[in-house]
């Protein structure tokens, strides 16, 4: 059943691009077309318009919540070509951090597991990926990542924080030796992985399965489990669902959810990794999860938040 | 920014969007020659890869033509579902049209003319195909031709109308984009037409009055059916005009900022709000035709673009055709042209000569036009973001099942009056609706209490024998007399068994059933209980005279039937025993009865030879017989459960399980059922793993519960797991009700399960239920970080429920207020701080021998009351271990961290809120079991020196500080009631797992009180340690609760007596009045008698007695316990053990005020008597109670009180 709980009215004079709620689901952020992201407190059904952040001069496409270990830190990113950090201070919002090294639209941004830090990785339309990572003391490492998809990259999305090769927990006080990855998705049709190793950003796989731009991806939360799983989506209108089993991570074999007729724009796992919220250019919601034997079925179609839910059934399942 | 670039001279054709991967055809232009003069002619198919940086487009194939081209186009028609092929039309300079199959042209085939047809007499310049309809096409030549082609029929063309008058090239023809009949031409001196092709006539014409627009293009508006642009070629005029039909006397607008004449425009069929133009001012200007504005000008080279098409399968694409031979693919995102792009580049130009697919074989010089800079600039991308990098639609999760979305209506063309709502929808998403519902029930059976009602309905709607049978089983552990209900679902029923016996002994055997007249009933046990008495009254003779059991008993007997017998002393057996006999060699006599195989002589005569000879003897005979009952005896005899359990064929679980059930004493029963359920599960097989469950319902170990379940039953989906957490709630509160304090299970598997199980209740929005299955005070990082999101994430309505564990929050500052010092290693102290780790656990990774002891923050709740005095005096070698498995056992010395008297207050600290509650009411039994001996335990009457004072002290305290941290955290105001209960040493192996609910280390040590010292039918050895005690290690912690204990023990140490009801242990020594004052206020004094009787806890929620009554319990209870000191023989003691149980329901009716008068005033007279020692009188007294009162009342307890009256008479205590 999905069920509304709260509508909330955000006064964005243009079109909305992004709304995300943060870690504990008590504060939501929108972006829109008119250049603004807006916080709402939304707790207990509530909408309080918390902060009303200027600064980009373009569209916001997306805005990402840090993990509250850090404060309350959200970063947006913009056709300005510029990702704002933003930060809560003593209950006002500030600008933290500009970065400007883009040379088009930043379409995606998206922060690393806390366990790396505070890290953001951020897409943009000139091809390539920035990796900007707090240092301290108002210091921001920039790494980039050029021509990772040539006309344009158009998601981010990090892998969960995992240490290969062992699901046991590394002796405390010993720096558990996280192996940094993110996929991304771009205008030249692919899903590309990346892994950093001895500090540089290095292109681990390569997944070719779209045929048009990948609007976008999303790595799955761990589940505990060594496998791996991302979800991409393309303006081809194909939801493909990537899993790798092997802990050297180069062995990514994909299963095609769907092929919707319009437009796939945004993929959302689940806190737990086990559905799939799909949104298409259509306007429509879908949830899909996947059955006991693998198979991925629909069990919702939401319209304007609201939707039934089905069990999977074995019938539902043949009907892919 | 310039991503493909080829060396051409020709008309280009993307492919249709639907065309995978994209490609552009190039057909040689006619009309322009290069410095070669070269005059071949191809058409060319190049693949862009955009995954591939470099500048260079893969050549797929090739065809040489006959003709140069006017005009190309690439069109759906004949696609497959493949998203390949389509059909390539190309317009030539002598009027020919061609129609090629690309596919064959990349397969370099040679059948890749599908079509040709000269209608066309002169060149033909305009080429477009119906964007309905592919099989359409038109086409436009000079002398005002234009014919509409039909693909599947290719030969036969129509016309849209009469040719216009006066004849003249036809520049440009196109489809509405809207209208699919509709079609629209122009020609160089300026005017369009447009065509209906259902009415076969042109319906307007436009022109304005310039004179001046020569039509060099000419496109419908994407989006609006009336509307189309024309671009001009003319350098007077070089415009772009719009208009629209419904007002077609002069245009809609007008685009200037070209400075020269327009050659070739395109309209973005992705967004309407893009135009592009090229023209002979060497620009490429991006138009919004809505605004009229310049959005974006392409860097482009410094010749004329004579055709610039967008790209249908990309749109940010575009490709250009320009006169110094260059087909370039520009994106119009912006970015700047790289390095790699300008090698890229060069490899081209190198290159060059063994691409020419011309052939000449000679190294042209460049073309004497200006070469294209190589641009580093950056350049912006479009000023207006392009409708397809706008994201309409999203959905995302968040916490707690939350999905967040919003959608954005296609706005209408005009403007809308009213504001867009720009909403954003928060749903709750359920997926699970039976594991919800099924959990709703779990929670409101565990807040009600009914936990009988819920059993039941499981019962009844269980959907398999196996499911039933467990909860059958699970059902009887909130009864009363749950062993001989477990007895009878295994099928074995007393009652039934009494009817199969008297039938097979023929006796029409009496019961002494319900419904029976009240009279005659009371006759009838006093009969009985004057022949007990008699029974006892001799048992207690004979212990007193030979002291040794009573065989005396039979020979007392036996010799009167008998008026003469003679004594054989002959030299045969008969005569060889009786000489034994007589000169009292027992043990001769019993082997030679054995070896004549006199078995019944032989145990009767070891009877009289001592305790020794008769085990000896029954060892022998047991060790010859051999028959299939044999064992059962032999086990029943020498009390050896054990091997009943290890060696029994498991089919025979159900009578092993009942002889334990019958048999096995409270300490083993846990153990043995254990035992029992780990064989079982070993079998591996569903129905054993079933069995064995049982097995550890019976014995109340959730741990193995969990774990044989979780190992034989899918948990992983969320029923699976609900099956599992409900037998688990159930199980554990049952051994909760019956031991009357929270139970701390401490299982990895279990914390696994519940943790999951919470996870999945917060993934269905269920956040406050999902926090009470939380495990408590969990250091793991995965429960913590759950714990702190469910906290946060349920608002205010948690605000005050439980201070949560926090992140070890990085100090993310944007003032710059860092010290010089700290500023050289910025970097390594935050990474440091990065650590994951659970709060606690920073102080650890200085720190390591004191991990989460010392850093986590004791919850304000916790430093209340304070412990009892007895408490203070943990040592610390004790308490830590307990705390912490990893510490070492025996206090360190701390260096320099810890002098030991700080130290003290700690364990209160550590365990959080639940480990260490105030000591107060809920804990009674752990503050009176101190190692000096409570005065409970010291009662007046004397008692016989205990085994405990002689235990070191620290044997017990970690017994004690565990049953505090078994105790219940409720009697804290307003503190949180955790479902688990459990400090911080829960990785060590639970207590309360490894002993069993049966055999409690800390409030059942009271158990070995007042009865314990003059009873020994179990040798020390017999009593086994707590299971785990055994296989720890010295040095491990855990090993404090059981080892250490067991291990400092004297081995003179006579173990706590074998009651079978040691919930009595300590209530009898409790009615003493002075114990009030030791027990705290509330606490509960009373025990249980309803609950299993193996159960040494009380029960909080029973109601007080009376005071008026309380010296009815007093006395019967000091009498019972001076019997008990009294009392000899074991079948007396067993009567005394049974009677302190039996007491217990007179108590129960007595705290229920549900006595009649009659038998009120009866006990309180009964009780002066026996306070003055008269039990003559009192069992008189005793009679007329029972004569005068309705049987149902009293005969729980009644039939007791006289056996107990009589024994003590006998006795004479």
């Amino acid at each position: 059943m999905v069920s509304v709980i709260n509508t909330v009215d955000t006064s964005h004079e243009d079109m909305i691009h992004d709304a995300q709620m943060d870690y504990y689901g008590t504060r939501l952020a929108t972006c829109s077309s008119d250049r603004t992201v807006k916080i709402f407190d939304v707790r207990n059904g509530g909408q309080i318009l918390v902060a009303d952040l200027r600064g980009h001069e373009g569209p916001v496409w997306q805005v990402a919540w840090a993990h509250p270990m850090f404060g309350n830190i959200l970063a947006s990113c913009s056709y300005d070509r510029k990702v704002i950090v933003w930060k809560e201070e003593n209950g006002a919002w500030d600008k933290m951090y500009e970065y400007t090294g883009h040379e088009s639209s930043v379409n995606s941004v998206c922060w690393g597991p806390y366990d790396f830090g505070l890290i953001l990785a951020c897409g943009s339309s000139d091809g390539a990926i920035s990796l900007l990572t707090f240092t301290g003391d108002q210091q921001w490492d920039v790494k980039k990542i050029s021509n990772a998809h040539t006309i344009g990259c158009n998601a981010v999305s990090w892998a969960p924080a995992v240490v290969p090769g062992s699901l046991i927990d590394q002796p405390s006080g010993q720096k558990p030796n996280y192996v940094k990855r993110f996929v991304s998705g771009g205008c030249d049709n692919l899903v590309k992985l990346w892994k950093e190793e001895d500090g540089q950003w290095k292109e681990d796989q390569k997944l070719e399965a779209h045929s048009d731009w990948v609007r976008d991806v999303g790595w799955a939360p761990s589940i505990g489990l060594p496998t791996s799983t991302i979800a991409s989506c393309s303006q081809d209108g194909r939801v493909f669902i990537w899993t790798c089993d092997d802990p050297a991570g180069n062995t990514w074999t994909t299963k095609l959810l769907h092929k919707f007729n319009d437009v796939v724009w945004h993929v959302s796992w689940s806190i737990t990794g086990n559905i799939l919220a799909v949104s298409g250019g259509d306007n429509k919601v879908t949830l899909w999860k996947e059955s006991m034997d693998g198979q991925w079925a629909c069990i919702s179609d939401v319209s304007k938040g609201q939707g039934a839910v089905s069990t999977i059934t074995d019938t539902q399942q043949n009907e892919q | 920014m310039r991503l493909k670039e080829i060396q051409r001279t020709a008309h280009q054709a993307w492919s249709p969007a639907g065309h995978h991967p994209i490609c552009l055809a190039l057909g040689t232009s006619a009309q322009q020659l290069d410095a070669s003069f070269n005059t071949t002619a191809a058409l060319e198919i190049f693949e862009t890869d955009f995954s591939d940086p470099c500048l260079d487009m893969q050549l797929k194939g090739s065809l040489p033509t006959a003709n140069r081209l006017h005009s190309i186009v690439w069109v759906n028609f004949g696609m497959g579902e493949d998203g390949i092929g389509g059909r390539l039309i190309g317009g030539s300079e002598n009027g020919t049209l061609t129609v090629y199959n690309p596919e064959e042209i990349m397969s370099s085939g040679a059948d890749a003319v599908v079509g040709q047809s000269d209608k066309h007499t002169g060149p033909v310049r305009a080429l477009d195909f119906n964007p309905f309809q592919s099989n359409l096409l038109a086409s436009g030549a000079n002398d005002s031709e234009i014919y509409i082609w039909d693909l599947n029929n290719f030969n036969s063309p129509m016309t849209p109308g009469a040719k216009t008058q006066p004849a003249e090239d036809v520049s440009v023809v196109s489809w509405n984009r809207q209208v699919q009949h509709i079609l629209a031409s122009a020609n160089p001196s300026g005017k369009a037409v447009v065509w209906d092709l259902r009415k076969n006539e042109p319906i307007i014409k436009i022109s304005d009055h310039s004179n001046r627009m020569h039509c060099s293009g000419m496109l419908w508006h994407p989006d609006v059916a009336t509307q189309l642009v024309l671009a001009s070629e003319d350098d007077r005029l070089p415009v772009i005009q719009m208009w629209d039909l419904r007002f077609a006397t002069s245009p809609l607008k007008v685009f200037e900022n070209h400075t020269r004449g327009i050659l070739s425009i395109s309209w973005s069929q992705a967004d309407s709000e893009l135009l592009l133009s090229s023209a002979k001012d060497n620009r490429i200007l991006c138009w919004n035709p809505n605004t009229g504005e310049v959005i974006y000008e392409l860097p482009t080279t410094n010749q004329w673009c004579f055709d610039v098409q967008w790209c249908p399968r990309n749109p940010a694409l575009l490709s250009t055709a320009s006169f110094d031979g260059r087909i370039t693919v520009y994106s119009v995102m912006g970015g700047s042209l790289k390095a790699q792009q300008q090698s890229a580049a060069d490899k081209i130009s190198s290159s060059f000569d063994t691409m020419d697919p011309f052939g000449t074989g000679q190294v042209l010089p460049p073309l004497q036009v200006p070469q294209p800079t190589m641009q580093d600039t950056i350049v912006p991308p479009l000023k207006k973001p392009p409708k397809w990098v706008r994201r309409p639609v999203g959905a995302s999760f968040a916490f707690g099942g939350k999905l967040i979305t919003f959608e954005n209506t296609k706005l209408p063309p005009a403007q809308s009056p009213q504001p867009v709502p720009r909403q954003v929808f928060m749903s709750q998403v359920t997926t699970e609706t039976e594991f919800l519902q099924r959990s709703r029930e779990l929670q409101a059976t565990l807040q009600a209490g009914s936990f009988n009602n819920y059993c039941q309905a499981k019962i009844q709607n269980a959907k398999s024998d196996a499911e039933q049978d467990i909860w059958k089983f699970l059902l009887v552990n909130f009864e009363d007399e749950a062993r001989i209900k477990f007895l009878r679902l295994l099928g074995f029923s007393k009652d039934e068994l009494e009817k199969k016996i008297s039938k097979c002994l023929g006796n029409n055997f009496q019961h002494n059933g319900h419904g029976v007249d009240a009279k005659d009933l009371a006759e009838k046990m006093q009969r009985l209980s004057t022949e007990r008495s008699d029974d006892s009254a001799a048992v207690g003779d004979a212990a007193r005279t030979s002291g040794s059991v009573s065989p005396a008993d039979f020979f007392s007997r036996t010799p009167k039937e008998n008026s003469n017998f003679q004594i054989p002393v002959s030299c045969d057996t008969d005569g060889l025993i009786s000489q034994a006999l007589l000169v009292g060699n027992f043990e001769g006599a019993v082997d030679l009865c054995l070896n004549d195989g006199r078995y019944a002589e032989a145990i009767l005569l070891s009877i009289s030879g001592g305790e020794e000879l008769l085990k000896k003897t029954q060892q022998k005979y047991l060790s010859k017989q051999k028959n299939s009952i044999s064992m059962l005896i032999s086990s029943v005899v020498t009390q050896n459960w054990r091997d009943i359990v290890q060696s029994c064929e498991l089919d025979n679980w159900k009578e092993a399980l009942a002889a334990l059930l019958t048999y096995a004493h409270p300490e083993d029963f846990a153990r043995l059922c254990d035992t029992l359920g780990g064989r079982l599960e070993c079998e591996g097989t569903e129905k054993r793993c079933l069995q064995a469950c049982l097995c550890y319902i019976c014995s109340g170990n959730v741990e193995k519960l969990v774990e044989c379940w979780a190992l034989h039953r899918d948990c992983s989906s969320p029923l699976g797991l609900e099956d599992l957490v409900e037998k688990v709630m159930m199980l554990r509160k049952s051994i909760e009700r019956l031991r009357n304090s929270e139970v701390a299970v401490q299982s990895p598997v279990l914390a696994e399960k519940l943790t999951c199980y919470a996870g999945i209740l917060a993934a269905e929005g269920s956040l406050s239920t999902a926090m009470t299955y939380l495990p408590e005070n969990s250091d793991q990082p995965g429960i913590t970080m759950l714990r702190d999101r469910l906290f946060h994430a349920q608002g205010e309505v948690a605000v005050g429920q439980q201070p949560p564990d926090s992140f070890n929050r990085v100090n993310v500052s944007t003032a710059k207020t860092a010290p010089a010092a700290q500023a050289p290693a910025p970097k390594a102290q935050i990474m440091s701080q990065y650590q994951p780790s659970a709060p606690s656990q920073v102080a650890a990774q200085s720190q390591p021998p004191m991990p989460s002891v010392f850093t986590r923050q004791a919850p304000p709740t916790n430093t209340g009351p304070g412990l009892p005095p007895s408490s203070h005096v943990l040592p610390p070698g004790a308490a830590r271990p307990a705390m912490r498995p990893s510490y070492p056992q025996h206090p360190a010395p701390a260096p320099g961290f810890l002098p030991p008297q700080p130290f003290q207050p700690h364990p209160m600290s550590m365990g959080g809120p639940s480990a260490f509650p105030p000591p107060g009411p809920s804990m009674p039994a752990a503050s009176l079991s101190g190692p000096p001996l409570p005065p409970s335990s010291s009662t007046p009457g004397g008692l016989p020196p205990m085994p405990s004072p002689g235990v070191p002290p620290t044997g017990f305290m970690p017994s004690t500080s565990l049953a505090a941290s078994f105790m219940p955290p409720s009697s804290q105001p307003g503190a949180p009631v955790p479902m688990y209960p459990g400090g911080p040493h829960n990785q060590g192996p639970a207590p309360t797992m490894t002993s069993g609910p049966y055999a409690p280390l800390g409030s059942g040590y009271p158990q070995g009180g007042p009865g314990a010292p003059a009873v020994k039918p179990y040798p020390g050895p017999a009593v086994a340690p707590p299971p785990t005690g055994a296989h720890e290690g010295w040095n491990d912690p855990p090993a404090v609760r059981g080892g250490p204990r067991k291990k400092k023990v004297p081995d003179n140490y006579t173990p706590p007596a074998p009651i079978t009801a040691p919930v009595m242990g300590f209530p009898v020594d409790a009615p003493q009045p002075h114990d009030h004052a030791q027990v705290p206020p509330g606490a509960p004094q009373e025990p249980s008698v309803k609950l299993l009787q193996q159960l040494p806890a009380e029960r909080v929620e029973q109601k007080e007695i009376p005071a008026e009554h309380m010296v009815l319990k007093s006395t019967f209870d000091s009498l019972v316990q001076r019997c008990q000191l009294a009392a000899g023989d074991p079948q007396t003691k067993r009567k005394l053990d049974d009677a302190a149980k039996r007491l217990g329901f007179l108590y129960d009716k007595l705290r229920e005020q549900s006595l009649s008068h009659n038998i009120l005033n009866g006990l309180h007279e009964i009780s002066r008597c026996v306070a003055s020692q008269n039990y003559q009188r009192g069992l008189e007294v005793h009679t007329q109670v029972v004569t005068s009162s309705n049987f149902s009342e009293i005969s729980a307890f009644m039939p007791i009180l006289k056996v107990v009256m009589t024994i003590a008479n006998k006795l004479g205590v």
